[in-house]
């Protein structure tokens, strides 16, 4: 039975960080309708931003709010010189462009800070103790922030102009430029806001897992995007939702030796079956395709 | 038949079709007759050969389809492994000859093209982002499974055991091989399924629309690739002694895709002119860029999948790329319009060399006589959109 | 017509340049005549994510050359040592081996990594290239009569750890992390799962190459209070780091070679693991006495790091190859011999009586019989990186 508890325990505190991921990715995605691919990598810049002004000054909130800046300018500058180009262009071609830019962000990652993976101790936060029970603090800290972001989102987007000029360019992008919403601009906003909640991502996962390399961002950001499609890919309830699940999933999984190692293969498996029956996830709104 | 029916017959040939297979063949037959090839470069001529195939595939799904796969390693994986265990299972019997390559080469490719199938239904109901994750979760759910497989079966995390076949005689199978898959591809593409193919690409619904099977022809062209994918698989597991599934990572899909995009999507022959010229890159460049430069070659890849990816789809760029581009420069050279080509905005009004005198037109009075039809304002309004 | 010949004529242009630069230079089946100097090859991951071994061997490598250089070299010869960046990606250990017999490598040290170590094995075989690898340690490696290992393989690993366990934690529980899917960690624990005493109940937790999470893991082994760990260092520090976090009864972390260098981990401060961390190992990087001692100051003098057993590892290959074509004597050595000549006479001398001692242990003998490969035969050592808190 407690081995049970913990298991799910530990589940929700790795779905917390696959949920506060997922927020970026159904963000943009559900606002600029593309696959950011680098948003995994966006991660992966924060995680180095923390680790350089860990090292620098060792106090980890200079070091938050650093990477905070790092990733909106990258963000930003990204969506400005690789995507903004191609609005208007065939969705492939965005998508090629994604990945050449995650894995640019990749290489330049390597470059600088070598091949080999870096440990970084933000803060040691320590655990709470239920019973038998152990949660560590930054596990709850997560899941308690995932939930305030998923609220502060929503209410965002519901009730500022913004949010609602975001909810007109993601209905229909023509139809917003007609009653004069600057779409361009609305777009360069999400991802500004989808790389905040990458570098707020970048912190949290370094808390728990406190190890950087140039490739860390990539099987997360996939993860996220899986967690992000159960959900419902667009919703920001559902990427809280799907990516909660699949961390629970992850670790049942995990917790028999002989399932472990294809861990990944059955949530893989979970998205192409989910993607077949049901693309809209569990909480996506059904769309018709128009001409 | 005299010599005259034979340059006649040459040259009704189009042999701007052709440039593939005679630099191919040519450069093969060469290579073999020289007899003095060192053995570095036998290897890189199988790598490029294998390449070709690859990058010859891919384009097929990304450049008329116009879908993004990113499990084109899967495929290649499936068909090194299954393919690979026939071989190896085969040689004892049979040798290690042609008989048994042939053989293993078309089990893999069959393989890898139930693969291909699989991940095609999925392709019915996707497109775009969600049919390339779908790609990218198929080719890492391969890799697992091989990489967990049985030691009997198929090696496990060490790697299937597979024979090597002579090198001296690899590297001309595998350029039989390419021509054969540019052969396959490049009629399909001329047929009328290589139309319907492209005509999806352009507008899916227009296509269903004019009465093309939308979803066999999707499921078409993933088998088909697949298929040649595994090809590669088999042909490359035979210049190994060991096929190794950490071979066929993302990063090797994405290193298919950089080809492709190289190449120009949608261009055969530049996937094959990419092909060759990347793997010989990464040849060259893994003993000049040492310690951390070496990273400089993946800086290269990504930028050859951004910019060139902006300048030929984003719209700004549109005017320079009517004014500089390949097939205008290849008609400057022959001296010869294309009449193949039509610039986007050769059918605009202002264009159209006109007689007419567009004063005198515009102060004649039209006058519109209701009383002989209905629908007069229906039939202006036509008029007036075109 | 005109365009057809034009296009032929740039076609069989274009052909002839590129055979041109392609094959200058032409079969020889003597790479070594031209050798002024004994060609060592070395292939390796120099760069990428398992770069940090390929370059820690081509270092403790190049240190032996030097130094036998410049105590004169042998019969009046320097050594050279050429590498190839393999990349630690087997697809590209044919080309590196080729380019390397071209430039008249005539003796190898194999490959770094296991994975590709196996290609260079098939394509050594053909060639009768002697190599003895420091750090390839799958068991299939020296399997043929050309191939030795200066580094513990895999199962005697598992088997050495396994006696270990039986005489210390006889009717215990323990528990076993591995890495699911990757060679080294599978080697050693099938191994070590096949002598494992039957009184002794094994727990066993895997993950992934590459996981982050170990949650589950943590779970599962957490009454343990011995683990044996098979696994390389970066996981293990993770692991480490993510247990303390969990109220466990872990008290023992033992792992094998792959744990080497779990201390100079930038940002990860081993003393903070309130375990005894140990493993078994030909090695010690903290040594201070022997030819250890003397390499650990000499390596540590000259590249500003401490060495790891791959460092280690390469130098004493190098030293090996040196000692025994030192015994096999200058009349039957020549500069300008083949690799199979040479690889001939290194067998046997390897095979004889021939032994070997250097930083990774005294005493080395390579005894080869139908079940025991290449393997070598020298004395496992527990290192204890941190005791207890």
């Amino acid at each position: 039975m407690e081995q049970i508890i913990t298991t799910i325990i530990n589940g929700l505190s790795l779905g917390g960080v696959y949920a506060l991921i997922a927020l970026g990715y159904t963000m943009v995605y559900g606002i600029a309708k593309m696959l950011n691919f680098a948003h995994g990598d966006i991660i992966m810049v924060g995680g180095y931003t923390i680790f350089v002004f860990m090292n620098a000054t060792g106090n980890p909130i200079i070091a938050a709010i650093f990477a905070a800046v790092v990733c909106v300018i990258l963000g930003a500058s990204m969506e400005k010189l690789a995507y903004k180009p191609l609005r208007g262009a065939s969705p492939l071609a965005v998508l090629i462009t994604a990945i050449g830019v995650s894995y640019l962000l990749q290489s330049l990652s390597q470059i600088i800070f070598g091949p080999t993976p870096k440990t970084v101790i933000v803060a040691d936060l320590g655990v709470t103790k239920i019973g038998n029970v152990t949660i560590s603090n930054s596990s709850v800290l997560t899941l308690i922030l995932t939930v305030i972001i998923m609220i502060a989102l929503t209410l965002f987007i519901k009730m500022s102009k913004t949010g609602r000029a975001m909810l007109a360019v993601s209905e229909d992008r023509d139809a917003a430029k007609i009653m004069g919403v600057n779409v361009n601009g609305i777009i360069t906003i999400t991802f500004v806001i989808g790389a905040f909640l990458a570098a707020v991502a970048s912190l949290f996962y370094l808390l728990k897992y406190p190890s950087i390399s140039n490739t860390m961002g990539s099987m997360p950001g996939i993860k996220a995007f899986t967690a992000a499609v159960i959900g419902g890919i667009g919703s920001i309830p559902g990427a809280m939702l799907g990516g909660l699940l699949l961390g629970v999933i992850e670790c049942i999984f995990n917790s028999f030796s002989e399932i472990a190692p294809y861990t990944d293969a059955i949530e893989f498996g979970i998205l192409i079956v989910l993607l077949l029956i049901r693309p809209n996830g569990i909480l996506g709104k059904k769309k018709r395709e128009k001409v | 038949m005299t010599f005259g029916d034979i340059t006649k017959k040459l040259k009704s040939v189009k042999w701007s079709h052709y440039i593939a297979y005679i630099v191919i063949i040519v450069f093969t037959v060469i290579c073999m007759l020289s007899g003095n090839l060192k053995r570095t470069d036998i290897y890189l001529l199988e790598k490029i050969g294998i390449s070709i195939i690859l990058a010859v595939s891919l384009n097929f799904i990304v450049g008329f389809l116009g879908e993004l796969s990113l499990g084109h390693a899967g495929f290649m994986c499936i068909g090194a492994y299954l393919g690979g265990k026939v071989s190896s299972m085969l040689v004892g019997s049979m040798g290690n000859g042609i008989l048994t390559l042939i053989i293993s080469v078309i089990v893999g490719g069959i393989f890898a093209a139930l693969a291909g199938f699989v991940i095609g239904l999925p392709a019915l109901r996707l497109k775009g982002d969600y049919l390339a994750i779908v790609t990218l979760a198929f080719g890492q759910i391969a890799l697992i499974i091989f990489q967990n497989s049985n030691y009997e079966t198929f090696g496990g995390a060490f790697g299937l055991d597979t024979p090597r076949y002579d090198y001296n005689s690899l590297y001309i199978i595998i350029f039989v091989f390419a021509i054969i898959t540019i052969a396959a591809f490049q009629n399909v593409i001329r047929s009328k399924h290589g139309r319907a193919i492209t005509a999806i690409r352009d507008n899916e619904i227009a296509a269903k629309a004019t009465g093309v099977p939308v979803t066999q022809y999707k499921l078409f062209t993933f088998v088909m690739a697949a298929f040649f994918a595994g090809v590669a698989g088999v042909l490359y597991s035979y210049t190994q002694s060991k096929v190794q599934c950490t071979h066929f990572d993302y990063n090797y899909s994405i290193e298919i895709l950089v080809m492709v995009v190289l190449g120009g999507m949608g261009s055969l022959n530049g996937s094959i002119a990419a092909a060759a010229l990347i793997t010989f890159l990464n040849e060259k460049l893994a003993t000049v860029l040492t310690g951390n430069l070496a990273v400089l070659q993946n800086i290269f890849y990504s930028l050859v999948l951004i910019l060139i990816v902006i300048y030929s789809n984003a719209p700004a760029f549109k005017n320079i790329r009517e004014k500089y581009n390949f097939k205008k420069f290849k008609s400057l050279i022959m001296r010869k319009r294309d009449p193949g080509y039509i610039s986007d905005d050769e059918g605009s009004w202002d264009r159209i060399p006109t007689k007419i005198k567009m004063d005198e037109l515009l102060s004649v009075d039209i006058s519109v006589q209701s009383d002989k039809d209905g629908s007069t304002s229906d039939s202006t309004g036509g008029d007036e959109n075109e | 017509m005109k365009k057809f010949t034009k296009i032929i004529s740039l076609m069989i242009t274009v052909a002839v340049i590129v055979l041109a630069v392609v094959s200058c230079g032409g079969q020889n089946t003597s790479y070594t005549s031209k050798n002024t100097t004994f060609v060592i090859g070395l292939s390796g991951p120099l760069t990428g994510g398992a770069s940090q071994y390929g370059i820690a061997v081509e270092n403790g490598a190049k240190m032996a050359v030097d130094e036998i250089n410049a105590a004169g070299g042998l019969f009046g010869y320097n050594f050279s040592l050429i590498s190839y960046d393999d990349q630690h990606d087997s697809s590209r250990v044919a080309t590196g081996y080729a380019s390397m017999l071209e430039k008249g490598m005539q003796v190898s040290l194999g490959c770094v990594t296991s994975l590709p170590c196996a290609e260079f094995k098939t394509l050594s075989k053909a060639d009768n290239v002697f190599f003895i690898t420091p750090s390839a340690s799958n068991d299939e490696i020296p399997s043929e009569s050309n191939g030795y290992q200066m580094c513990f393989a895999d199962g005697n690993q598992g088997k050495a750890a396994a006696l270990y366990v039986n005489a210390n934690y006889a009717g215990q529980t323990i528990g076993v992390l591995y890495t699911s899917g990757d060679n080294y960690s599978e080697g050693i624990y099938n191994q070590f799962k096949d002598n494992i005493d039957p009184s002794i109940t094994l727990v066993s937790a895997s993950f992934v190459d590459g996981a982050t999470d170990f949650s589950s893991q943590i779970n599962t082994l957490k009454n343990c209070e011995f683990v044996f760990m098979p696994i390389y260092y970066t996981p293990a520090s993770q692991f480490m780091l993510q247990a303390k976090d969990v109220s466990n009864n872990m008290k023992v972390f033992y792992g094998c070679d792959g744990l080497d260098g779990i201390d100079t981990i930038e940002g990860f401060d081993i003393n903070t693991i309130p375990q005894e961390v140990s493993y078994l190992s030909h090695f010690n990087s903290a040594a201070t006495e022997g030819i250890a001692g003397e390499f650990v100051t000499k390596y540590t003098a000259k590249y500003g790091t401490a060495p790891s057993q791959f460092a280690a590892g390469a130098y004493d290959c190098v030293y090996a190859i040196y000692n025994a074509m030192k015994a096999i004597g200058s009349d039957k050595i020549s500069v300008t011999m083949s690799a199979s000549e040479l690889c001939d006479l290194l067998k046997a001398q390897f095979d004889g009586s021939f032994t070997f001692s250097g930083a990774t242990g005294s005493n080395m003998k390579w005894v080869r019989s139908t079940t025991n490969y290449g393997y070598v035969d020298k004395a496992a050592t527990k290192y204890i990186v941190k005791e207890a808190d």
